[in-house]
């Protein structure tokens, strides 16, 4: 995947490059909004990652230009600000998701992967069931079965399930699922997130051989067959 | 305080930040050294400013400095990867400092505006049991709601998610286990007042007013858990930008009683709090 930073500090820009390369993505780097608007332009990109402030035009302005011409590519807005507001209009501007600085690299990099692969899956019918080795949910009847098993879910443990499932083989960072399944944009000081899903780990992991939700030292939680 | 030396603090510890997370790609003396080098700017930063934000942060960076410190005189890779580790971790302890200012010198200074929506307080309030109770489960703590039916409140979702949130992983951190939570919300001559109140250690009378203060932390609860002391200035900052309050008092189940009183709309039913 080739991806597009805008980013006006230079060294925190080919720290970036440097982490996302190392992650297997393409990277080009625009310093400054007009060069960055350019460069988007040419429509080489699969993600584009705007820093919200940068001498010239900010990312917001750059953004909205570019979806007024209908260019759909994702984007992820990194801003220094984070108040509620300011992720608002962020979005409305046509963002796709937002982090603020100063964020962690594995934070960045969850949400870049998670964006690249809502973009791809774009397109088909939605799904009304979901599919992980022998882990299965359906998303009409909202019953879980795993190995011809029923698996009896509360509703947002069902939730954080069909998430998982979702981004199947990607780390989710408990932000994201805080987000995403409680819609809640700030965090908590309690460690809420990791008990709901050690209690989802109970039921849909404890009485099988092979653990599908795999805890990813400090970064998050990833769902998949394989170790 | 001053925005702009805040400014200044989150662009240098973002760089840290960043400088830690590719650490093994480069040479680590390197490495160290150039962290020891921003440390010092920060440090420097921190002890020009005589108010005690310097004060409190000075205290991480102090042990951040010794730690790196230390580390450059020694030559020993699996050393420098726990020094780093540790760095990362007491950058991102400043950082959650730095962004609960900044979040409070706005909210005071009226710069978050508050877009207000109808918010259905009863559904709030039960989701907030439904994440936290899990938690309190796991610390051996009973958390219990009494909230009455059909309460809507104009307000913002986030802002009050964040307010009991706050009060919440308080009554988590100091209640000791075995003890009791109990969340209360209620409709009373048109304000909606949400209660979280524990059979926990409780707040000594002298100290109510002054817990709302920034950095105020009761001495008998610095060994019990670690915290900044900006949670309940975050709470009361939150509540005025809604229009309401949060106040402090004894609660009948021997532990603390926080009540927060909230703006309620018209639509709102009038319940007493329910049994
Ligand atoms: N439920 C409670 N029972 C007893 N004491 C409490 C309770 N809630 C708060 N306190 C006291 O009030 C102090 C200030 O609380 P506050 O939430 O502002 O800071 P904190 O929890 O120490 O740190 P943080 O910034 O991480 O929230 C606490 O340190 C504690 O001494
Ligand atoms: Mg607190």
């Amino acid at each position: 995947m080739k991806l597009l930073i805008m980013e006006d500090d230079v060294a925190a820009a080919r720290s970036l490059k440097e982490g996302l390369e190392q992650a297997g993505h393409g990277v080009d780097l625009a310093h400054d909004g007009d060069q960055g608007y350019a460069l988007a332009r040419q429509g080489h990109h699969d993600l584009w990652i705007m820093d919200v402030m940068m001498p010239g035009r900010d990312g917001l302005s750059v953004l909205k230009a570019l979806r007024d011409e209908g260019r759909r590519t994702p984007a992820l807005i990194v801003s220094a600000l984070g108040e509620v507001d300011e992720r608002v209009e962020g979005l409305r501007a046509g963002g796709d998701d937002y982090v603020v600085k100063p964020y962690a690299f594995a934070e960045l990099l969850a949400r870049v992967e998670a964006l690249l692969r809502r973009a791809h899956a774009f397109g088909g019918s939605p799904e009304t069931s979901l599919e992980l080795a022998d882990l299965k949910i359906d998303l009409l009847s909202r019953s879980v079965i795993r190995a011809g098993q029923a698996i009896d879910l509360q509703p947002r443990e069902f939730r954080l399930l069909e998430y998982l499932m979702r981004n199947a083989g990607q780390v989710v960072t408990r932000t994201m699922l805080l987000e995403n399944v409680w819609e809640y944009f700030f965090d908590p000081q309690t460690n809420v997130v990791d008990v709901h899903i050690s209690r989802l780990r109970q039921k849909i992991d404890k009485s099988f051989a092979t653990p599908l939700l795999h805890t990813v030292r400090g970064e998050g939680y990833i769902l998949r067959a394989e170790r | 305080m001053s925005g702009m030396w805040l400014f200044v603090m989150i662009l240098l510890l973002g760089a840290m930040a960043a400088g830690v997370g590719f650490w093994w790609v480069r040479r680590r003396e390197q490495k160290v050294a150039m962290l020891r080098e921003r440390l010092v700017t920060v440090t420097q930063c921190a002890r020009q400013t005589g108010d005690n934000i310097a004060h409190d942060l000075r205290t991480p960076l102090t042990r951040l400095r010794g730690d790196v410190e230390a580390a450059l005189r020694q030559d020993d890779a699996a050393a420098h990867r726990a020094t780093l580790e540790r760095t990362l971790g007491e950058v991102e302890g400043m950082q959650s400092i730095i962004n609960a200012l900044l979040t409070l010198g706005q909210a005071e200074a009226g710069g978050i505006r508050v877009k207000k929506r109808p918010v259905d307080l009863t559904a709030l309030l039960e989701e907030m049991l439904e994440l936290y109770i899990p938690s309190a489960e796991e610390r051996q703590l009973r958390l219990e709601g009494r909230i009455a039916p059909r309460m809507l409140i104009e307000a913002d979702r986030q802002l009050l998610a964040r307010i009991f949130s706050n009060l919440l992983d308080n009554a988590l951190k100091y209640v000791p286990a075995g003890g009791l939570i109990m969340l209360t919300g209620a409709i009373k001559g048109g304000r909606a007042e949400i209660t979280v109140e524990d059979s926990g250690p409780g707040v000594p009378q002298e100290m109510r007013e002054k817990i709302f203060e920034r950095f105020t932390r009761l001495d008998s609860s610095r060994t019990i858990a670690s915290g900044a002391g900006l949670g309940l200035s975050l709470v009361k900052a939150f509540a005025r930008l809604l229009q309401g309050d949060v106040t402090i008092g004894s609660s009948s189940l021997g532990g603390a009683a926080f009540s927060v009183t909230l703006p309620a709309s018209a639509a709102s039913v009038s319940t007493p709090f329910p049994r």
